[in-house]
């Protein structure tokens, strides 16, 4: 999924030979998990009042296609003054060795800042990064937390591309790559859970647990809102006032063709038998272990 | 891993730090939430945002549901504020006196940089992974009673069902030790006249407490925007097509059938079955053990009566009353708790069953709906 507005940026790909001065692949794209994006957001929250942007390393994997994923992130204390920058990277080794107990599949890839302005300090940093991850490039999140009036927030990812007759590490174009967010099924939940209440005014809370039967209720309301949505559709296309568009309809066509002929085919019977059967064997099991408790309490009585 | 946790964690009064020594006066609006000597009873657990995603993401990459980690946050008006939190490594043998240091050193520099960046750096609480919604064993009882001891108000723990949220319904649910079992714990008396007095069965060793999901402003911003998505071209034209640009587009992952879980589930039950019924075993035959070697003290008492009596009768010294407990060793009433945790984790197999099978049945006959038009 893509994250943040979309850019009219034509992602280029600095595969000059020779222009590369270090070996391994240039990451092509970039998919960020949603803990490296909360964490993120959290530390931007924790920020001192003096500090302008907050920066941080991110963690991740790298695929042999070029593709870089970013699983987690964690924060690193830095300093910009208008004459200097300081990161510290004692306290960066110091957290990398403490996350890489946990997670040992985990390696650098490189680092964030929030905010979308790239400086003099963000190729120092980049330089910085790309010498924790070498032989392998660093890539560079700039997380906008558009918070700022007019912009809009998102991310954006970047490798940093040496600039110059003889390069410096000052000089560096951010070269932009593609950037998205990838979630697996479990995280897929968390984010429901989460965006779920984002309607809700104010400091939105709610309480959980929602049993399975309740999630399973308002999947099919939306599903037949969906429904109900394609029909009028539909019936508005067939009565003439709107011009039917050929690719929402072979994309109806898809959706709604598979048959459910296995399941009239007596395998419904069988199946609901099983099911049947499951369903009275934890009943059963359930009231077994409450009386097996109860009666441990009355032996000796 | 228990007695490391307790080594590590901070003292219950959590000295001020030493380098801010100036008390400000407590503004009048927070003067009654804000309980210095932790008065105020805690009712409710509430979850942020990245809480939420890094639990998931540790209960996911942890081999089995072995995950486990440390709640960091704070307690405000009766409600623990779970802000931040980091994950504990995993170790296979927790026996080990070397990897038990190691964690209690990973614990205190983690807490230590995480103070460094502002994050909260307070231990309330630890979560625990499980799957198919059985969290009761014999380390999360250990771990929990050590932390009811030691943290401000007792501290809390967290379970987060894996395979559910794999399913879409993301679960976390906090819980604490009920106080009926904690008093049994301290006096590590689990004998049937300890269980009945307290009046405990499995579904009393825990309170639930309600749980709350927080998400901050700048989060909800975000999600905000994401789930929303910009408005492309395609869209403006058509608007049926609206929702279909956004960055977390609606997942329909719960209306799949899903039953792959079932055999694994009903392996488990058949497992935790056995071991009950192991474990039982045992108990049975401590029971009549104990049972037999008090038999045998009896009669050696009375025989010994019956000799005096004689004794007496015919003008002897009768022989001296000896204590009879240094004569047979009767063992010590064996401990129930085991057992009753497995009827615990047997109870939650069977519900985790029970709610896949109820959603099954919905789900089958909506689809033979479907097909029967």
């Amino acid at each position: 999924m893509p994250l943040g507005p979309p850019s009219s940026a034509v992602f280029i790909q600095n595969a000059a030979p020779g222009f590369i001065s270090t070996p391994g692949r240039t990451p092509t794209s970039v998919s960020v998990h949603p803990v490296a994006l909360f964490s993120i957001l959290d530390h931007y929250l924790r920020r001192t009042d003096a500090q302008e942007r907050v920066i941080g390393t991110l963690l991740g994997t790298r695929s042999d296609n070029g593709e870089v994923e970013v699983r987690s992130s964690f924060a690193v204390l830095h300093s910009e003054t208008a004459e200097q920058v300081a990161v510290d990277m004692e306290y960066h080794r110091t957290m990398y060795d403490l996350h890489h107990k946990v997670h040992p599949k985990e390696v650098i890839v490189g680092w964030y800042s929030t905010g979308s302005n790239l400086n003099t300090y963000s190729a120092l940093i980049q330089n910085f990064y790309s010498q924790e991850t070498a032989p392998h490039q660093a890539i560079h999140l700039a997380l906008n937390t558009g918070i700022e009036e007019g912009q809009q927030p998102g991310v954006q990812a970047y490798v940093g591309s040496p600039v110059g007759v003889n390069p410096k590490p000052e000089n560096c174009v951010f070269v932009p790559i593609p950037c998205e967010l990838r979630f697996n099924d479990a995280e897929r939940s968390g984010l429901d859970l989460l965006t779920s209440n984002l309607s809700q005014t104010g400091n939105a809370t709610f309480t959980n647990p929602t049993s399975d039967l309740e999630l399973l209720e308002r999947s099919l309301v939306s599903v037949s809102e969906m429904l109900d949505r394609v029909l009028s559709y539909v019936q508005s296309v067939l009565s003439g006032e709107v011009k039917g568009d050929a690719a929402v309809g072979r994309y109806l066509m898809d959706a709604l063709g598979p048959s459910t002929e296995d399941l009239e085919k007596g395998e419904f019977n069988s199946h609901l038998q099983d099911t049947l059967m499951v369903s009275y064997l934890a009943n059963l099991v359930r009231s077994q272990a409450e009386v097996s408790s109860r009666l441990a309490l009355v032996k000796a009585s | 891993m228990a007695a490391a946790l307790a080594a590590t964690l901070p003292a219950p009064q959590s000295a001020p730090a030493p380098s801010a020594p100036t008390y400000e006066a407590i503004p009048a609006s927070m003067a009654k939430v804000i309980d210095i000597e932790a008065e105020i009873p805690i009712t409710s657990v509430q979850l942020d945002a990245i809480v939420v995603s890094k639990i998931i993401k540790h209960a996911r990459e942890a081999p089995g549901s072995s995950a486990h980690g440390l709640l960091l946050g704070l307690d405000l008006d009766g409600t623990f504020e779970v802000s931040n939190s980091f994950p504990l490594p995993h170790h296979a043998n927790d026996e080990d006196d070397k990897s038990a240091k190691g964690l209690a050193r990973y614990q205190g520099s983690m807490l230590r940089s995480l103070k460094e960046v502002q994050a909260d750096d307070s231990v309330i609480g630890f979560y625990q992974g499980m799957t198919l919604g059985s969290f009761f064993n014999q380390t999360l009882v250990d771990t929990q009673a050590i932390h009811q001891e030691k943290l401000r108000h007792g501290g809390v723990v967290i379970v987060h069902d894996i395979s559910q949220t794999t399913r879409g319904n993301a679960s976390f649910r906090a819980f604490r030790l009920t106080k009926a079992f904690l008093d049994a714990y301290k006096r590590n008396n689990f004998s049937t006249s300890s269980l009945i007095d307290h009046r405990l069965t499995f579904s009393r060793i825990l309170e639930e407490m309600p749980l709350k999901i927080r998400t901050n402003a700048l989060v909800s911003s975000f999600l905000g925007a994401l789930t929303e998505g910009s408005p492309s071209p395609a869209t403006e034209t058509n608007p049926a097509l609206a929702s279909s640009s956004a960055a977390i587009p609606p997942s329909y992952s719960r209306l799949n059938l899903g039953t792959a879980n079932t055999p694994r589930n009903l392996e488990l039950i058949t497992e935790a079955l056995d071991n009950y019924k192991t474990e039982e075993g045992n108990l049975a035959y401590l029971q009549r053990q104990i049972a037999r070697e008090k038999a045998r003290a009896d009669t050696y008492v009375a025989k010994r009566k019956e000799e005096n009596a004689s004794r007496v009768a015919a003008g002897l010294p009768p022989l001296p009353e000896e204590d009879v407990s240094r004569l047979f060793k009767i063992p010590p009433e064996p401990s129930r708790l085991e057992s009753m945790l497995l009827l615990g984790r047997i109870d939650a197999y069977g519900k985790s069953l029970e709610e896949t099978a109820s959603t099954g049945l919905v789900k089958m006959y909506a689809s033979k709906t479907n097909g029967g038009n």
